[in-house]
């Protein structure tokens, strides 16, 4: 650990303007391969910065129709070869991602606890979660589906980031989150400025601006606040609301796949050049055969009940054995769903009698 | 030290195949490093390439040189299961989950009830208690099945009748003409001489419905509902409380499982189906 001056004897160096922050991003990727949300018709989607010139990044706006869990947490991934105990190599060069957004950091914290425990880690997921930069911004709005303050977050990042980019008036202010950020900063000295006076304040207005759009969102849909919910699924666990709901379920899986906390997968086998490979590939409770035995016996049969156990997962099994609610409150299951299944109202008929 | 992956396979070979019924075999497998195991414990065998299935080991855990399965062939991983001839290659990994606390069965009588496949479990259970059986109370055995032809490790578990101290008893749902058994419901034939139920420990190993009713017989015989072990079946792939697929209530089976005692999933809705 380098020793840290003083801070009153310097101003903070924190201002980074918009030029040179696709100067630091172009730095960045002599070590880096880069990823940066894109707009995109539906929302903004994460790009690689040799598709599309990193000017093109969108940093501000709202989390991307993607999670950031997919580099991480791959949709499939190899994770052993033949009878070979040692994990298969994976790419050379490290991750980063740019424009994280705090419902997507938050989906670490689910995300590190099942996979870096230390008995059983996954190699793959740890090492990108190690070797990874990860530079987190503000949301600078908020979608009708946002929901993130019901659940004690906030839509700007407090934690789990290298670097944090905070969009003010030119630029960006910046906060390290971490050794690796710090050293970031450090590296490049010749970008980073004292931040004219002021923009502190204005970074701070704005975030209550977005809180304040989130809060409004919950309050005008009767969204429960996450405290509220303990014992609410086994509350109404033979209650109509899950057949209701499910009623338009088209069993896609979608609110899986999107959401930051799934996790679930499933392993298969391949025979392939190397003789045979095992994969990790992500699967979906919604789905007929997730729970079904070999026998043929499947504990939930129904629709509604797979939908139920989507929300006993995150709303009662986490709270119990991880201490946290598994959702984020990113929305983005609602977005995805055809069935048009929105998670507020659920939670607002869960929190109900 | 290398990093290990926890999704790999320890390669195993093919020793022995024995037919117990059409469709079940037993395999005994040679395992390249040795893989111990505690009755109760479950593995993933795999075929190259084709994939893998969740089995508790049949054999006695003390055996350390080899390992054996017995089999049910009832889907894809199974089926290609059932073509592997002795020479074969296949892949083991494990043991996943809590097993039977053994040490805690000590100076206790123990009633084990199985019914089908869940024999297999049982049978590796059976060894150890036998190996520790001056150190027990009461041991009592009831199994059940549906068919004579249907019953594992026949003549082997009739071969224990002349145990010392084995309070035995078999039965069939039906009779089928092959071999002579009493007839009846595993749950018709729990009366016993002696044990003493506040302490006595209740093992239940087999379908969901069954070990749902000798549940019921156990708590009303007066067993309490800490000391009744169940050996819960889940859909399982990764065996170590990540894939998500295997969730009883709070827990997982895979790793906080599969044995539990009634008293600990009682309160989760939705165990027996
Ligand atoms: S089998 Fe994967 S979590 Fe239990």
């Amino acid at each position: 650990m380098t020793p840290r001056l003083p801070p009153l004897m310097y101003p903070p160096m924190n201002f980074l303007s918009l030029s040179r922050s696709h100067r630091l991003f172009e730095a960045l990727g002599r070590n880096y391969e880069i990823y940066f949300p894109y707009p995109g018709y539906s929302g903004s989607s994460f790009t690689n910065s040799a598709l599309t010139p990193i000017q093109k990044a969108e940093l501000g706006g709202v989390r991307t129709v993607d999670p950031v869990k997919a580099f991480f947490f791959m949709g499939r991934e190899r994770v052993s070869d033949g009878f070979d105990s040692a994990p298969p190599g994976t790419r050379t060069r490290p991750l980063c991602i740019i424009g994280a957004k705090a419902c997507d950091l938050q989906g670490f914290r689910i995300l590190d606890q099942v996979f870096m425990d230390p008995e059983y880690g996954d190699p793959t997921y740890r090492r990108l979660r190690e070797t990874s930069l990860v530079i987190s911004s503000d949301c600078t709005t908020a979608l009708e589906t946002c929901f993130c303050t019901a659940l004690g977050l906030q839509p700007h990042p407090q934690g789990l980031f290298d670097l944090n980019l905070s969009p003010v008036d030119g630029g960006y202010l910046v906060e390290a989150g971490s050794a690796k950020g710090q050293a970031v900063l450090d590296a490049h000295p010749d970008l980073f400025e004292e931040a004219p006076s002021g923009l502190t304040a204005a970074r701070d207005a704005a975030r209550s601006e977005v809180k304040a759009m989130v809060e409004s969102n919950v309050a005008a849909t009767g969204t429960p606040n996450g405290k509220d919910l303990a014992g609410r699924v086994v509350h109404h666990y033979d209650s109509p609301l899950w057949a209701e709901e499910a009623s338009t379920c088209v069993e896609c899986g979608a609110c899986n796949t999107i959401c930051p906390t799934c996790h679930c997968f499933l392993l298969y086998d391949q025979k392939n050049d190397r003789g045979f490979s095992r994969f990790r590939v992500w699967d979906s409770c919604l789905l007929n055969d997730f729970a079904r035995v070999a026998g043929g016996a499947n504990p939930r049969e129904r629709l509604w009940m797979r939908l139920r156990n989507r929300f006993e997962k995150k709303f009662e099994f986490f709270p119990a054995t991880g201490g946290m609610i598994a959702c984020t409150g990113c929305g983005r299951c609602t977005s995805a769903c055809p069935g048009k299944i929105d998670i507020k109202r659920v939670l607002r008929k869960l929190a109900g009698d | 030290m290398t990093e290990k992956t926890p999704y790999s396979s320890v390669e195993c070979e093919v020793l022995d195949v024995k037919v117990e019924t059409p469709a079940i075999r037993t395999f005994k497998l040679r395992p390249v490093r040795e893989l111990s195991f505690l009755p109760g414990q479950f593995m993933q065998v795999s075929v190259p390439g084709v994939g893998e299935a969740p089995f508790t080991p049949s054999s006695f855990c003390k055996i350390k040189e080899t390992i054996e399965f017995t089999i049910v062939r009832v889907g894809r991983v199974t089926e290609a299961i059932h073509t592997l001839k002795p020479g074969d290659r296949v892949g083991v990994r494990g043991p996943y989950g809590k097993g039977y606390p053994l040490d805690a069965f000590r100076g206790r009588d123990v009633f084990v009830v199985g019914g089908g496949v869940g024999l297999a479990p049982l049978r590796t259970l059976m060894y150890s208690l036998f190996d520790m059986r001056k150190d027990l109370g009461k041991l009592v055995y009831r199994a059940g099945c549906r068919t004579p032809s249907d019953f594992l490790y026949w003549e082997e578990i009739n071969s224990w009748a002349s145990k010392p101290e084995l309070d035995m008893r078999l039965t069939v749902d039906r009779s089928d003409g092959t071999r002579e058994c009493a007839v009846g419901l595993v749950t018709t034939i729990m009366d016993f001489d002696g044990v003493d139920v506040s302490k006595a420990v209740g093992v239940a190993c087999g379908p969901p419905v069954m070990m749902k009713f000798v549940t019921k017989s156990f708590l009303s015989l007066g067993f309490r509902d800490e000391n009744i072990y169940l050996s819960m079946e889940k859909n399982m792939s990764c065996g170590f409380g990540k894939c998500g697929h295997c969730r009883l209530g709070n827990f997982y089976c895979c790793k906080d499982g599969p044995v539990f005692t009634y008293a600990a999933i009682k309160e989760f809705p939705g165990i027996w189906d």
